[in-house]
């Protein structure tokens, strides 16, 4: 960790070996053995965050564990936020705690795309009320239990979900500069190629 | 030319009484039927309690935010915060430029402090890149933004005054900020929004105008701000205008999400320079202060404290600093292996986190902004009930909220 300042730096070099931080596998065999078939999937570590995923009717009872086990003790909430990966909903949940140097992700996976629902953590964490209205406003995501589920940013008249994948900017917002490199690796191409579908995730 | 029927709807004075204009989205009472439970329970006012507007436009909000105070006489009742008069949709138009756009996008967030907005979405493509800063650059990212927590710390005792009725703090509070905004400007060109943090390192090198302006303003900073201390730290007025005031205890602002000082003013050390550290602040020595009874004035005194331990880092920073390159060497087009990455920092308002995903085009996938403007907003209908109208500016502005940031 402590390295001599004098020594030459080469610049863009691989996190691996230097900087990055030992992984907390204590963290992951905690988790595992008191989640156990609540796990949708293996546990992932990577950099400095523990990745679990669990089903969406779970969450609050995953969630709780986390908060009052007293080898755990997840009591602070740093994030909550939807994610549409394009064929389903997630709601990804980054706990902190200071009994592992690592955030701890939770992505309530594989929630329908046409009728998204997940229970709120609000018992928990009142503070999670807008950033649950926040995902509703954004994604259409309904959090059974939260008692303020209105739309935040948007006017109330407002019908459709913003930041899904579905929902399009259009074309004056797609020709600007912000569609960037993307945009001009398009206008090369030949006129009959079929135009770009939405793009869905890779990353899962 | 034809008139549409107006319907009778109620009047904002007056909730028993009917009235022949037609409402809109901006009146108190609002023109459709309560979609929530909460609505319903804030939208039925009893015998002597009426709604007022504070806001989108009133000076006391710190931007476009709305309040619907529900009062009776001159006691807040209840209120329901009304957001996004700002909401450009920030995460949907990061979604749809590059990587390297993100930056000048993320920029405007949090416009007072707009280095550490700016910090987040670039740490979270380094970790999507793999990529490791080269050290003098994380040193002058740390340099960049401990100045910048210190301006922007100066100004939010101005503005805590000011919303008192004090003129004169922001005064000072604007001396302290304009020497280390034009030193900023020596150093990126800008005064606002500093576009300074790059994805791999930073824009430009320390050059010989910054640092003879830092050299000037490291000489008096200190006692600058004991000076200005002294102006309101035992002014009669303010100390009973906001001590206990908008008191929170331990654990609910655990449960409020709360973050950064109206976090470490009920006495919990969360600071996540400490927590979580990031960046070259393992390496530097400085305190978390905290102090125990989680009122107004205890968070004004944290930032206080906050600024002399800025001032500290910055001591060390100028003494640390490494030679060598500021800036990793990366293609231009940046295309991240698919995943994700989380990515948190201490701003001057508390946490302020990044969750990226990317799919393996030089677009992010998702990307995520929270900003603890937001969260720390949040508490306000929990602290101002109970107190009097003018009160919720005192509670508002301890809180220090930036609109630009929570209206994304």
């Amino acid at each position: 960790m402590a390295r001599s300042p004098h020594r030459p730096q080469r610049a863009g070099r691989r996190l691996s070996d230097g900087r990055s931080r030992a992984i907390d596998s204590a963290l992951k065999r905690r988790l595992e053995a008191t989640l156990g078939e609540r796990l949708y999937g293996p546990v992932a570590q990577r950099h400095d965050t523990t990745e679990i995923r669990v089903a969406p009717g779970d969450v609050a009872a995953v969630m709780r564990t986390l908060h009052d086990d007293p080898d755990l003790r997840f009591r602070l909430l740093a994030d909550i936020c939807g994610v549409d990966t394009g064929t389903t909903m997630q709601v990804v949940y980054h706990l902190w705690s200071d009994t592992t140097p690592d955030w701890l992700r939770v992505i309530a996976a594989d929630l329908d795309r046409d009728d998204p629902r997940v229970p709120s953590i609000t018992f928990l964490w009142k503070g999670a009320e807008w950033g649950e209205r926040e995902a509703y406003d954004m994604f259409g995501i309904v959090f059974e239990g939260n008692r303020d589920l209105r739309r935040i940013y948007m006017p109330p008249d407002y019908t459709s979900f913003p930041l899904r994948k579905d929902f399009l900017l259009p074309d004056d917002a797609s020709r600007s500069p912000g569609m960037g490199v993307r945009h001009m690796e398009q206008a090369r191409r030949p006129a009959d190629a079929p135009a770009a579908a939405p793009r869905s995730a890779k990353a899962g | 030319m034809s008139t549409t029927p107006q319907a009778r709807v109620r009047s904002l004075d007056d909730p028993e009484l009917y009235v022949e204009t037609p409402a809109t989205i901006f009146d108190a009472i609002p023109p459709y039927p309560p979609r929530t439970e909460r609505e319903a329970e804030f939208y039925s006012v009893r015998e002597g309690e009426m709604l007022i507007n504070l806001g989108p436009q009133h000076p006391s909000t710190h931007g476009v935010l709305r309040v619907v105070l529900k009062i009776d006489g001159e006691r807040v009742v209840d209120l329901d915060p009304v957001l996004g008069y700002l909401h450009r949709g920030v995460e949907k138009i990061c979604e749809n430029s590059d990587w390297h756009m993100v930056v000048s996008h993320c920029d405007p967030l949090e416009y007072i402090a707009s280095m550490f907005s700016e910090l987040v979405p670039v740490m979270a493509a380094e970790k999507l890149l793999d990529v490791e800063v080269p050290r003098r650059a994380e040193y002058i990212r740390v340099l960049a933004c401990e100045l910048n927590r210190i301006s922007s710390h100066a100004l939010f005792m101005g503005w805590l005054a000011l919303d008192l009725g004090g003129l004169t703090p922001i005064l000072y509070g604007f001396i302290e900020r304009d020497e280390i905004v034009e030193m900023l400007a020596a150093l990126t060109g800008q005064k606002l929004l500093f576009n300074y943090m790059r994805i791999g390192g930073v824009n430009g090198d320390l050059n010989h105008e910054f640092m003879s302006r830092l050299g000037d303003w490291m000489g008096h900073a200190a006692q600058r701000i004991e000076d200005s201390q002294t102006l309101i730290n035992e002014n009669e007025i303010f100390v009973k205008r906001t001590r206990g005031l908008g008191v929170i205890d331990r654990e609910t602002a655990l449960r409020m999400c709360l973050s950064g000082p109206p976090l470490r003013a009920t006495g919990i050390p969360y600071d996540v320079r400490r927590a979580h550290p990031y960046g070259v602040y393992p390496e530097l020595e400085f305190e978390i202060p905290t102090r125990e009874e989680g009122d107004s004035y205890a968070r004004y005194q944290l930032h206080l404290d906050e600024i002399k331990q800025s001032i500290h880092i910055i001591d060390q920073v100028l003494h640390k600093l490494p030679d060598g390159p500021v800036m990793a060497k990366l293609p231009r087009l940046l295309r991240p292996r698919p995943g994700r990455a989380f990515a948190a920092i201490e701003s001057p308002r508390g946490q302020y986190a990044v969750y990226a995903m990317s799919d393996g085009t030089d677009q992010p996938f998702r990307l995520r902004i929270h900003d603890p403007s937001y969260f720390n907003l949040q508490s306000v209908g929990l602290l101002t009930p109970g107190h009097l109208i003018a009160d919720t500016m005192a509670i508002m502005a301890s809180l220090d909220p930036i609109m630009g940031g929570v209206d994304k």
